[in-house]
Formats: structure tokens, sequence, C-alpha cells
């Protein structure tokens, strides 16, 4: 079943008489439980698609829908709450709340979220319970990482939105996170989707995104991707 | 090229620059203004005092004083000049105003300062100078004809000059009156030839062997030796008046030195929190410029070039805001002090021109050089290292447990309320000067709206409450006898007293004899509570008691001027006075046999009987109106106080409130993100400063009422003041401080419909 549909989609940034043409007419489908990568090179407009996926912006043109939902024209309270149920977002550089400890930093999502997960539960899935009572700063990259990892699962999203969720962290770490968010498509049925430019995660995906340009290339699934494991990195 | 980044950056920082700059420019223009009032106050009384010779010591002899005892004071060692000096109130004909008549037989000592007209002529005959607020308030030209009678004697003279005298500076009839109305009395001077002319040789031999019954003195000399060397020039003792002892004098001396009090607590105050603001800023902005000094570094510019480029930014901001400040306090330096003000009835000086005191310049310039040297230590701490290092953003400390977090209160508390609770121990100097900030501004608010509380308590208990009488009957203590005066008080239901100075120690005191019996006088104790006169001793005013270490049960003895008779008596209470005074009822006056003659009658009649011995009457309106317009020159200082301080803590609100919003923009995108509405966000940043806000106005009310505590003290020898502060004060302050804070809040808040997400994320921790 489809989960995201972007219908003649763009996004255009004005800066003074010059104009930038982000997204240019995109057209996208993409299935819910699959582990999507979208790959391309700097500027090609891959983080705008899934900024305008998470309701971080809004497209000039075009509808987004996601989980039947068109969120192309919410408002920005909509789109906040918008943000609380439906999406979880991890960064590459983690953006966790320097002044609250690691178990604090997850559980602030039950503010906001209609139906968030456990806690204390979505530390031990990422592997850090021990460390609950620590500040970020107190932790190594990976370690935030699979905190803010956390923090998006906690609200219970469909989607799980990751910007180069490995890009500041060394290869070891970085599969270690890698076999985290793929046991979260298998394990939990979540869609997760990877922006990224390395093409080595594209090998596992169940669906790989090429983006040139602000347009989309080619959408296509993989038949046979290859475990976290298989992958030469 | 450094220079286009300089102004670029400027423009970058605005609103925080321009908050510097306002607040520097506050911080200056309050203490400057407060302090250029009573400095140029000194310099424009001193000059008046020099022009027209203000005399350093008054002698009197009910006898007067002849040619010879003139020279006799001025071959005194030490004695620059003196003249046989002469006043006496006498009433305009067919007017009720009182004009004081002065003659100065030498007009280098107690002369006067010529504003319009013909210059003073010794030898004129019909001539009149009149003071020139007198004759403004009254219609009166030069070249009008005035009739003025005293006694049984008529003067009529000319208007020949508009001046202005030092003796007269509060041109007041008597201290129960604090404030000049021109309307109803002024001055004049007449010369000596005039005064031979018009007053009969026989009348003269009758009063006695001359008519100047004061010799003025300009010397250096200390009192004590002075009195010694005049008893042995006179080869009497006789009263002697320093001029500190003068009304004028010691009023407007008293003005100076309430000035001084106000101008070193309170503005002061006020630049500390713009200081300390400023510090604050400049060390943030510069550490925001980390990556930019890393840069210019990583280029291959020195450290002297990039520390003098980023230094200039603090003393640009330093200088800016300086010049604003001295603009700012030339304003409210002429606002309190000029001559169109409460200021210029109060005091009757010719000139009024503003001045700044040395130690002023001397504070501006070590703001500048303080602000230069945090500019200067600022930009080395971020360029310590190697450029690598510098290139590095600035990062604020690294989060620690704090203890308060073990507690089972901490834990149960909400995540805004954590989130909020260790971001202010993190930016601990932030937090600091938001706290310091308010708690500024309420001590401004509750010392200055304290102020006037005190005050109007002070004046309803003494005008209000302690003046149970509409009219006070001055009568001629010289020709009065007591039967006389007994029988007027008995015909209007009044009360009587007879007023004298009185040596106490080397001291010239009021000495006030009361007969109550009809509850028109009322006296007040130190707690401001009414009590009665009692039969035996006498009561001390707060001063005295004070300043001769007096309390009720000792004995006190006093010499009535011009006398060798001394008087003791057991002091029965210390009052509130108006006055440096001692109080004793008549009988208890009687009893130690110390002699009176009655000066005032206290009633409510309004139609009184004639009697030749009533000199003027004083409403109590007139009375009350007096000191309202003394009360007007307190308020308008204590309303530019409050009015600034809410100034201020906008300005130091804001600007903190600014640079905590930058600093946790980052914080915000991500709750944005995660799904946290405006709204919410909003209320997060706006809790943390009413939080600080409670926590200011806690410390600050009691720190209010401290201060405020402390500049009583500090005029306690010019006003017996209780502390009074009423609950409009605490909840206007309180009121004032929370809006500030919240309407600040909000301004800040609303920031946040403007998060960048995306861009705020991507940056870099």
């Amino acid at each position: 079943m489809a989960i995201v549909e972007f219908k003649d989609v763009s996004r255009v940034y004005h800066n003074g008489e010059h104009e930038q043409r982000a997204l240019d007419h995109v057209n996208l489908t993409l299935e819910e439980g699959k582990f999507i990568v979208v790959l391309g090179p700097s500027g090609a407009g891959k983080s705008t698609l899934l900024n305008l996926l998470g309701g971080l912006d809004s497209p000039t043109s075009g509808t987004i829908r996601v989980a039947g939902r068109d969120i192309s024209t919410l408002t920005p309270n909509e789109l906040a709450d918008y943000r609380a149920a439906t999406v979880g977002f991890v960064f590459q550089s983690y953006n966790l709340i320097p002044t609250l400890t690691v178990i604090e930093n997850v559980a602030l999502v039950k503010e906001i979220a209609p139906n968030p997960l456990s806690s204390h539960d979505m530390l031990k899935a990422v592997g850090l319970f021990d460390h609950i009572h620590h500040f970020p700063s107190e932790l190594s990259g990976g370690e935030q990482q699979r905190v803010s990892i956390a923090r998006a699962l906690a609200k219970n999203p469909h989607i799980l939105l990751c910007d180069e969720p490995t890009g500041a962290l060394d290869s070891e770490t970085g599969v270690m996170v890698l076999k985290l968010l793929l046991s979260m498509a298998r394990d939990l049925g979540k869609t997760i989707i990877i922006v990224t430019h390395n093409q080595s995660i594209a090998r596992m995906a169940d669906t790989v995104v090429h983006v040139r340009s602000g347009r989309v290339v080619s959408c296509e699934d993989q038949a046979h991707p290859l475990t976290v494991e298989e992958v030469e990195w | 090229m450094l220079l286009k980044k300089m102004f670029r950056t400027l423009l970058r920082y605005k609103a925080q620059f321009i908050s510097m700059v306002i607040m520097i420019a506050l911080g200056v223009g309050v203490f400057l203004g407060f302090n250029m009032e009573w400095y140029s106050l000194e310099k424009n009384i001193g000059f008046i005092f020099d022009q027209t010779g203000f005399a350093d010591y008054r002698i009197y002899s009910e006898k007067g004083f002849s040619q010879e005892d003139l020279q006799a004071v001025l071959a005194i060692d030490g004695v620059r000049d003196a003249t046989r000096f002469l006043t006496v109130n006498a009433a305009v004909k067919d007017d009720t105003d009182v004009i004081a008549l002065a003659v100065s037989e030498n007009m280098k000592v107690s002369g006067v300062y010529l504003m319009e007209g013909e210059p003073y002529d010794p030898d004129s005959r019909d001539g009149l100078w009149l003071s020139d607020q007198y004759a403004r308030q009254n219609g009166v030209r030069l070249g009008d004809k005035m009739t003025l009678t005293y006694k049984t004697l008529t003067v009529t003279g000319t208007v020949k000059g508009l001046v202005k005298a030092g003796e007269f500076l509060i041109c007041v009839p008597d201290e129960t009156q604090v404030m000049p109305d021109y309307h109803s009395y002024g001055f004049a001077y007449l010369s000596p030839a005039m005064l031979e002319n018009i007053i009969p040789a026989i009348f003269r031999n009758f009063v006695g062997n001359s008519l100047y019954y004061q010799i003025n003195v300009r010397t250096d000399a200390d009192k004590a030796s002075f009195v010694q060397a005049v008893d042995r020039a006179l080869g009497k003792t006789l009263l002697v008046l320093s001029k500190e002892e003068t009304l004028s004098y010691a009023e407007a001396m008293g003005e100076v030195e309430e000035g001084k009090t106000m101008g070193s607590v309170l503005p002061v105050l006020f630049l500390a929190i713009a200081i300390l603001t400023m510090v604050t800023t400049m060390h943030r902005i510069t550490a925001s410029e980390k990556t930019q000094i890393g840069t210019l570094k990583a280029l291959g510019f020195r450290d002297r070039r990039i520390l003098r480029h980023y230094t200039a930014y603090a003393l640009i901001i330093g200088l800016i805001g300086t010049a604003l400040g001295v603009g700012l306090g030339y304003l409210l330096g002429w606002y309190i002090m000029n001559p169109d003000g409460a200021m210029g009835t109060y005091l009757d000086m010719p000139t009024w021109n503003l001045y700044v005191p040395a130690f002023g310049w001397a504070v501006l310039a070590l703001i500048n050089a303080f602000l230069v040297l945090i500019g200067f230590l600022s930009t080395r701490n971020m360029l310590s290292g190697t450029a690598a290092d510098a290139l590095r953003p600035y990062s604020p400390r690294r989060m620690r447990h704090l203890a308060l977090e073990e507690t089972r209160a901490f834990k149960a508390l909400n995540f805004g309320t954590k989130w909020n609770l260790r971001d202010c121990f993190r930016h601990k100097a932030r937090s600091l000067m938001t706290l310091f900030g308010i708690v500024g501004c309420m001590v401004l608010l509750v010392g200055g709206l304290g102020m006037m509380d005190t005050m109007n308590a002070f004046v309803k208990a003494f005008y209000d409450d302690a003046i149970h009488y509409e009219n006070r009957v001055n009568l001629d203590a010289e020709s009065i006898r007591k039967e006389e005066a007994q029988a007027l008080e008995d015909a209007c239901r009044g009360d009587w007293s007879a007023t004298a100075s009185v040596q106490l120690g080397d001291k010239a005191v009021g000495l006030e004899v009361y007969h109550v019996e009809n509850d028109k006088v009322r006296f007040l104790d130190e707690d401001m509570r009414f009590v009665s006169l009692a039969d035996e001793g006498a009561y001390i005013c707060g001063r005295i008691a004070r300043s001769q270490g007096l309390q009720p049960g000792d004995m006190l003895s006093f010499s009535p001027y011009g006398s060798d008779d001394t008087y003791t008596v057991r002091v029965a209470g210390v009052l509130r006075s108006m006055t440096e005074s001692i109080v004793m009822s008549d009988r208890a006056a009687d009893a130690i046999g110390y002699p009176y003659s009655v000066s005032a009658v206290y009633t409510d009649e309004t139609n009184l009987p004639e009697n030749r011995n009533i000199l003027n009457v004083q409403t109590k309106k007139a009375i009350i109106d007096s000191f309202d317009s003394f009360m007007a020159l307190m308020n308008v200082m204590i309303l530019l106080l409050v009015l600034a301080a809410v100034v201020l803590g906008i300005v130091v609100l804001y600007n903190l409130g600014v640079m905590s919003y930058t600093e946790r923009y980052r914080e915000m995108a991500t709750l944005k993100v995660v799904g946290f509405k405006d709204r919410k966000i909003g209320t997060l940043l706006i809790s943390q400063n009413l939080w600080l806000t409670v926590l200011g106005i806690l410390v600050g009310l009691p720190a209010g009422v401290g201060v405020l505590q402390y500049l009583l003290t500090a005029l306690a020898a010019e006003y017996e003041l209780k502390l009074v502060i009423g609950p409009a004060t605490y909840l206007i302050s309180i009121l004032l401080s929370f809006g500030v804070s919240l309407a600040v809040g909000l301004m800040v808040a609303r920031k946040n419909r403007h998060i960048d997400m995306v861009a705020a994320l991507k940056t870099a921790e």
C-alpha cells in the first residue's frame, strides 16, 4: 500500500532576483513498511524532498499525500500535529537537547505524540538502557545518534525520516546504526526513508530513489536487498 | 575591508548593539543627570553667594551696633570684610504682602546681584532694589513707586533695580514656610542714606543707639575662635550665627546633600546594571563571532589585528552610548534644575548653568576603558590556541548533573521545567544578569515609589494632621505682653506659641514654647503617634537627640541668644520635627524660669479681633501649598527614576531574552521538528523569564526597602522621615516588573514562529 505520494511537486526558493528550483515537478510513490534510500549528489534536492515529507517545509506547487492525508496545504499548527504523530526525524547532527538527559530527551515526545511508546523500551531497543541518565555530551557520536533514533521511534510514527544518519559517524558505528534502522523496518514494520549520497547504503534498500537536479530520475525496487553484513563498507 | 565587515556585523547584531547603546546611554544619562543636579546647584549657589558677598557669620545685638563696633570686628584677625546690616519685615501698603526690607552699609557683604535697572546706589534717598521674582509675580516695574509700612513708619520709594540676593536665596518669612511664595513675600534693599532719612532721630534714640542690630562678617575663621575673638573685640558675649545656621545656606546645601545622596545610590545601581548587561552581551557577541575570528586567524591575520578589530566594537558602542548618555544627562539635569521648574521657585539664583563634576568624566572614561577591556578579553579568549581551535564554534560548558536532580521533586518535574532549570544553570551569567536586571528594576521602583509614600505620609502627619488649625496668626513678639496674647488666644479659641533661638552646645537651635488647650497644635513622637506635652521637661527632635547623644531622662542645658543665663531641663521625650528644635509646654518653661514672648496664635477663627500686635496671618492651606510645591521637586526626580527603571528593565530583559533565544535557537528548532507547536515553545521560553522575575521580585522587594532605608538614614540630617511603603507601591512595583517581563517575554516568544527548522538543524553543533 502506498504511504507516500508526490504529485507534480515543485519547491522553488527565491533569493533576491535569483530563483532556485530545488524540486522540479516531482512525482513519486513509496510503499509502506519498506526500507527506502534516496540517493543523489549534493544539491540534487534530496534533503528538500525529505523536508517536505517531514512537514518542515511546504511545496510551492503540487500535492503530497502521506498515509492518505494531503499535507501540502496544512497550517503551521496542523503541520506540528503531523510531525508529532506521523513522522520521526533522525538528523546527521543528532540534534538532541543538551540540557536534557538521554531518557528525558526520549520522554520529551510524550508531551506531544498521541500514541507514544515507552521511552525505556525504545532505549533498550537501541541498546542504551545503561546510559539513560547521561547527558548527550557524555555520549559518543554513535550513541547520540541512537538516542535520536529512540526519540524518533518513541513517537510511534508511521515513517522514520533519516537525513544522512551515518554522515557524522565512523564506519563501524555507522553500520551499527544502519542495522538498527533496518531492524525497525523488518521487525516493527516501520517505513524508513534514508537520504544519503552513500551508494553502499542503497544496496540494503527495498527501494532506491535517484534524485538529480531537483528531479526524480528513477525509483526502483530491489528484489534482493543485501543485509548489513553483506554490504562492503 | 575589515571596516566594511565591522559595519556589516554591527548591522547583523543590530538588536543587541542598539540595546547595548541604549543601556549605556540610560546608565550614563541617569548617573550624570542626577550628579549634575547637585553639582550644578553647588556651583550656581556658590556663584550667587560669592557675587553678593554672602556672610560667613552674623553677630546679633538687640541694642544695635555702632561704627566703633564695626571697626572692632573689622580689626579681628582673619576678617576679610564686614558690614552693619538690618532686615525687618514690612507690609506693602493696602495689601497683605510682606517685604523683607534690608540695608547693608557695605554692599560687598550681604549685597545684591543686579538683574535689571540701575546699579545699587548707597547715596540714593528714594531707591528700592526689589526682588526681581517678587516684581515679576506682582507686576511691579522699574520706576514704579512702592509704599511699605513697618509699625508706625511708612517708607515710599522708587524701584530702581531688580535684584537677587544671597541672603534671600530661599526667600521665606520663616521656617514653617518651606517654599517661597513671591506672590506674597519678597525682599528689597534700600540705602543707608534712605534709612537715615526716613527714621526720625528721636525714634532712633528711643529704639537705642543704632538701628543696625546685626554685623555680617566674611572670614574663614572657625566658629569657636571667631566667637571668642568677637567677645574680646566687643567686650561682651553676643549671639553669633554661622552661615550653616542660616536658613538659606542650610536649606540650599541640604538640597545639594540630598542630591548627592540620591546621586550616589540609585543612579549608581542603574549604571551597574547597564555595565554588567553590556559585559554579558559583549561576551556573547564575540562568542557567536568565534568562527569568523578563527577564519581571520586561519587566513593569516595576526592576533593583534583581530583583537584591534573586535575591541573596536566595544569602543564604538561605548562611545556612542556615552555620547547619547551625556546628552540625556544634560537633558535630565536641565529638567530637574531649571529656573522655570520647581527648583527655580525654591532657589532664587541668577545663573542656572549645568556642570558635570570632574569624577563624572572620570567615570565615563573608566566605563569606556572597561568596555574595551571586556571586548579585548573576550576576543583574546576566542583567539586562544591554534587557528584550528579558533575555527571551532564556541560551545557553552558541558552539562553537569546538579545535586538538585537527585531529589524526588526534581524527578517529578515535567520536561519543560527541567529544560528551563538546566538552561538557567548552564547559562549562569545570562540568568544572573536577568535576575540582576529585575532586582535592579524592583529596587528602583520600590525605592522611588516608597520615597514618595514616605514623603506623603510625612506631609500628611506633619501638615494635615499635626496642623489642627486653619490660621497661624503671627504676632509682634517684641511688643506683645503675655496677657494680651492670652486674651487674643481666648478670644479666638486657639493655642499659642513662643519661638526663639537658643544656643545648645555650639549650635543654634529653635526653642518653641507651646500653650495648648484647644488641640490646635499636635506633636508627633518617633513612632508618628500624637503626644501631649508634659508639664515638666523638654522634648527634643531626633536630630538633636542624635547629634548631642541625648535620650529621655538626660539633662540638657541651653542659653538664650545674647544672654549669659543657662537653663537646664530634663529631656521628656523625642519628637519628629520639621526643624531642629526643642519643644516645651509653657508650664515646663515657667517651671525653669525661662522667659519667652508669644509670637504666634493658632486658631480656626477667620474673623480676628483688631489687634495692633498682629503682624500677619498664614493659612494652613498656604503652608501646605508651599510644601506641595516643594514635594513636586522630589516627585519629578522620582518619576524620572521610575520611568528610567522601566525602560532599563525592558532593554535589559529584551536584550537577554534575544540572547537566550539565539542560544536556544537550535533546541527550539529541534522541538519544532519533533512536533511542538509555536505556542508551547513560546510558553517554555516565557516561563523561564517569569521564574526569574518571581525570584527577582522576591529579592528586589526587601532590597528596595533596604536601599530606601539607607537613603532615609543618609537624609536624616535634613528630614526626620519614617519609612512608609504603601500596599499600592508593592503592587505597582510587582505588576510593573511582571508586566515588563511578560511583555518582553511575549515579544521574544513571537520570534519562534520564524524559526527556520531546516537551516537551524543543518548547522554544526
